[in-house]
């Protein structure tokens, strides 16, 4: 017979590395066309944040995001970076990324000022555009700003700069300090469909409701939900290293190594929590890795709102499951029906 | 050594290659054809997904020397000078691949798809993509995408994502 | 095929091409460099101001067009190939490494074993992992002799002729023997226990002295791998002035040039270091792997050298995710509140710290979950075994602790017979909570998730599903406390 159940599990994660700096550098440079080249030394591994740190240095500039240029990963070529790990590229590379594309909005207010008769302080960056603020028809185009830098005061617009979340080390003893800039929230919620006679566990759906400041790219930000969940799917019910007693492993292959694929992937919501961190880039966090922390535990908390049974160890296999309901109805006194 | 004469992508090709060589190493050392991916050559991962014949295959199971005289159309094939396919146009506006390596592989299963089943329901395509694992992405818009591309191949008005 | 355009493979004869007037020099349909195809920007990317634009990737349709190059897909003239024998025993004294027939071989350039690297010695903390082993094994996958040939498959054959004489030991598999005090050291003399973490916030005796219900429950989690698609990869070769070009999957490049620096011995300023797109990382690729054993081989040689991981390499040979041993121990009054939380971690840290020092500390701090709790004694260990080395994976400890914390949850509220949703939004943080490590927080939007996955989602208050939802203890230790 097939059951169904309902689970639901919440979480907490830090941005950055524990305690320990883990800084980030990143360079704008403005051409004559007002667009931008960002050099920076993170590593794009698939989760977007080229063109997330595209989107950060074109809203600094008031720039569109096809008007950046990133460059990447050479250690010849670009600033430092600690990495694509922790969940910090947004934050951390992305404030750096941010504040060097700020020093170069602040050169070009300042050849723009005198030029459109205003303090440097009297202007904002928006659409293309040096404005005025207040008085949106008086304006220079980003791209001519930045020619007259190079070709008349000599000074062509470039910025860099570092960013290091702040972070107290923490006791030795008992553990108190502040280990992380800042921390995500989230929570999932799952509905099951367990059979009790095999124990397979089908996933319906999965609502994902995630707190990453402002999401920088909403369509990104969907896409690390849905690919967290599948791996929050397999750590659930089929990955397992599995080794024998002379200690070598006994799968290390994708034939007997079970993941997910697109016929176990549950219908997925993604919902974005309002919320704006000051300390994160436009509000920005992170989402890398929170995507796939609590879905193993609100499926699981689901399977034992379906059949009763509480797995303690992961992955809840099929087999698992069968031998624990089979436990279950062992342990239970017998029904004499009158 | 053995001759292998095959039809790859609408051309005539043919290469020299070692009794053993798979079809994916053929078309990837010798034919310079990268696109197709070897993410474990044992046929478990899909990345390796060309149509052969008009059937999806995992061209890593296949030796050169099967693939003599045979049609077979890579993720290369799918573009033109002038245009990308309309599966790639929609996995693009859907942001459907993420590090992209599964992504050929999808791709010409997706089209494998679509060549027999030109309107596909959601289960049709969850089916069509079983044999390709994706880590990145939870398939979700990849198959926003294959229904999107659909839509659009058949002629209907092209819909916007969002 | 006799209509179907002909092409000159690149080693046609002169002949033969000009003989057959139909045939052509390249390749028409398949064009390996596009140009621009349909030179319209998605609209979103042309969008002001750019931030909450769901802008479509910059790498998006290089992807989809097959065109992204990834490591396995460059290749550069006179490149060889190199392959890695690994141990396959968990943990033996290396006697004597034989490599004469391997280099015999025609076709094998060159064969390097751990005396060959200048400091044989890495580690993201502790420096506890050899490039190539020389001495000891610690686990199956473990590196031992590095080859270099013109083929792949002659550098696997050469593998397949090097023989190496094990003295075997019988390996430590269980984390918790691993955390005996008697239980010989995996890298004697150091001890199992290679690093600790507490946190003490609050008087935790107090605190279940203050609760009318006591649950304990034990959770374990297994060892999984990162599986990316594309396994690891690197390509290295020097120039005539001395310095070495290393493309690599790595995630990390400033501090991988450091590693390669002082595993070579040489300073970073003659190291460039490339990282290509790469096809997948969740964690696994964060440190270096072959990159000093290519970087020597192609300084021996005089020529590129390339890698790539085997899909059995990437799950024997390199980092995987912490199995972890979660002793849960919670005092709740009885309408719900938690007053103390005892947990006790042990984490399986496989033959080698990696990035275990992260893991432990993020595991140990995330620990009690998102809860308002006075009183939390929180103490982990990760403990070295003769299995895969466990290191940086998504989440680094948070997906292992979660399933435990949420699943002690559930079990609360089943023994107080109330609405999941009701016990979390009772004792759940909000803006300003005090952190288990003292830590005021801000931003805090749990409460939040939780209420709008809740509305999205339907959830029904408790005894929705056909269970009935009945509590059934393993073992009741008295009045108050049940083992669960």
């Amino acid at each position: 017979m097939k059951k169904r159940g309902q689970g639901m599990a919440c979480m907490w994660y830090p941005i950055g590395f524990t305690v320990a700096a883990n800084p980030s550098s990143a360079v704008v440079k403005l051409d004559e066309d007002g667009t931008a080249t960002l050099l920076t030394g993170t590593v794009e591994t698939g989760q977007g944040s080229l063109t997330i740190l595209a989107q950060i240095v074109a809203q600094e500039l008031g720039i569109s995001t096809d008007d950046v240029n990133v460059v990447s990963a050479d250690t010849d070529a670009t600033p430092m970076d600690t990495g694509a790990i922790a969940s910090r590229t947004t934050y951390v590379t992305g404030n750096a990324a941010r504040l060097a594309a700020e020093k170069v909005k602040m050169m070009l207010f300042d050849v723009a000022a005198p030029l459109l008769g205003v303090k440097p302080n009297q202007l904002e960056a928006m659409d293309h555009k040096i404005v005025v603020k207040g008085f949106p028809q008086r304006n220079m185009h980003i791209g001519d700003v930045a020619n007259h830098a190079r070709t008349v005061t000599g000074e062509p617009p470039i910025g860099s700069a570092s960013f290091n979340p702040a972070t107290v080390a923490l006791d030795p003893e008992t553990g108190q300090g502040k280990p992380f800039g800042t921390y995500v929230y989230a929570t999932q919620i799952a509905e099951v469909e367990v059979d009790d006679e095999t124990g397979d566990v089908e996933i319906l759906r999965i609502v994902a409701s995630h707190d990453c400041g402002t999401p920088i790219n909403p369509m990104l930000v969907e896409g690390q939900v849905e690919g967290g969940i599948s791996m929050g799917v397999g750590f659930a019910l089929q990955e397992e290293i599995l080794f024998n007693d002379k200690g070598v492993q006994m799968n290390p292959n994708l034939t007997n190594y079970i993941m997910p694929t697109s016929l176990d992937m549950p219908e997925i919501e993604v919902d974005i929590v309002d919320n704006y961190d000051p300390s994160g880039p436009f509000g920005a966090k992170g989402v890398g890795e929170p995507t796939l922390v609590p879905t193993a535990a609100c499926i699981l908390n689901a399977i034992y709102d379906a059949v009763g049974v509480r797995i303690h160890s992961l992955p809840a296999t099929a087999e698992k499951v069968f031998n624990a309901i089979q436990a279950k109805r062992d342990a239970e006194p017998k029904q004499i029906t009158a | 050594m053995v001759t292998v004469t095959l039809t790859v992508n609408g051309e005539t090709r043919t290469a020299i290659v070692g009794g053993e060589t798979t079809l994916l190493r053929m078309l990837r050392d010798n034919l310079n054809l990268t696109g197709s991916k070897l993410g474990c050559d044992v046929g478990d991962c899909g990345a390796c997904t060309v149509i052969v014949d008009g059937k999806p295959v995992n061209s890593c199971l296949m030796l050169a020397a099967q693939a003599e005289g045979r049609d077979v159309e890579t993720i290369e094939g799918l573009a033109s000078m002038d245009r990308v396919h309309p599966i790639q146009k929609a996995f693009e506006e859907c942001a459907s691949l993420q590090c992209g390596f599964c992504g050929p592989g999808v791709i010409m299963s997706a089209k494998a798809l679509l060549d027999e089943i030109p309107n596909p329901t959601i289960p049709q395509i969850r089916d069509a993509l079983g044999g390709n694992l994706c880590r990145c992405t939870g398939y979700v818009k990849m198959i926003e995408a294959i229904l999107l591309a659909s839509r659009n191949m058949r002629g209907e008005a092209v819909q916007s994502i969002r | 095929m006799d209509k179907k355009p002909k092409v000159a493979e690149k080693d046609s004869s002169v002949e033969s091409v000009l003989k057959d007037p139909g045939i052509l020099r390249e390749s028409v349909a398949s064009p390996l460099v596009t140009y621009p195809i349909e030179v319209v920007v998605p609209k979103a990317r042309q969008q002001t101001p750019a931030v909450g634009q769901r802008a479509t990737r910059l790498d998006g349709r290089l992807h989809g067009l097959g065109q992204t190059s990834y490591i396995d897909d460059m290749t550069f003239p006179g490149m060889l190939y190199a392959k890695i024998k690994r141990a396959g025993v968990a943990s033996a004294r290396i006697k004597s490494i034989d490599t004469s027939e391997a280099e015999a071989m025609p076709g094998v350039m060159a064969v390097l074993t751990g005396k060959d690297v200048p400091n044989n010695a890495f580690g993201p903390s502790l420096k506890d992992q050899p490039v190539l082993a020389l001495e000891r094994v610690f686990h199956a996958g473990d590196p031992v002799v590095a080859v270099a040939a013109v083929s792949e498959q002659i550098a696997s054959e050469a593998c397949e002729k090097i023989k190496i004489d094990y003295e075997l030991f019988t390996p430590v598999l269980d984390p918790l023997e691993s955390l005996k005090l008697e239980t010989p050291g995996v890298h004697a003399p150091s001890a199992n226990i290679y690093q600790k973490k507490f946190i003490k916030k609050g008087d935790i005796e107090k605190g279940f002295a203050m609760s009318d219900h006591i649950v304990e429950s034990q959770y374990r989690t297994q060892m999984v791998e990162h599986v990316p698609l594309e396994p690891h990869a690197t390509i290295a070769m020097w120039d005539a002035n001395g310095r070495v070009t290393i493309y690599s999957t790595l995630g990390r490049i400033t501090l991988g040039r450091a590693d390669i620096a002082s595993t070579l011995g040489i300073p970073i300023s003659r190291i460039r270091l490339v990282a290509t797109i790469v096809g997948g990382n969740f964690g696994g690729k964060n440190e270096i792997t072959t990159e000093p054993v290519l970087a020597l081989l192609s300084k021996k040689t005089g020529r590129p050298v390339k890698s790539v991981f085997t899909r059995p390499d990437e799950f024997i040979a390199s980092t995987t995710r912490h199995p972890l041993i979660m002793d849960y121990k919670t005092g709740v009054t009885k309408d719900g509140r938690i007053q103390a939380r005892k947990i006790r971690l042990v984490l399986d840290g496989g033959a080698y710290c990696s990035w275990s020092e992260t893991t432990l500390s993020k595991a140990c701090i995330l620990s009690a979950g998102p809860y308002n709790i006075e009183n939390i004694y929180a103490e982990a260990y990760v403990v070295y075994t003769n299995k895969t080395m466990t290191g940086a994976m998504r989440g680094f400890g948070a997906p292992q602790v979660c399933f435990a914390y949420e699943s002690h949850m559930d079990e609360i509220a089943t023994l107080l017979k109330m609405d999941p949703l009701e016990l979390r939004l009772m004792n759940v943080f909000h803006e300003g909570s005090i952190s288990p490590t003292g830590q005021k927080l801000q931003s805090v939007v749990v409460k939040e998730s939780l209420l709008r996955a809740a509305e999205k989602f339907g959830w029904k208050g408790k005894g929705s599903g056909t269970s009935g939802g009945k509590l059934l203890p393993k073992d009741i230790i008295d009045a108050t406390t049940v083992r669960v």
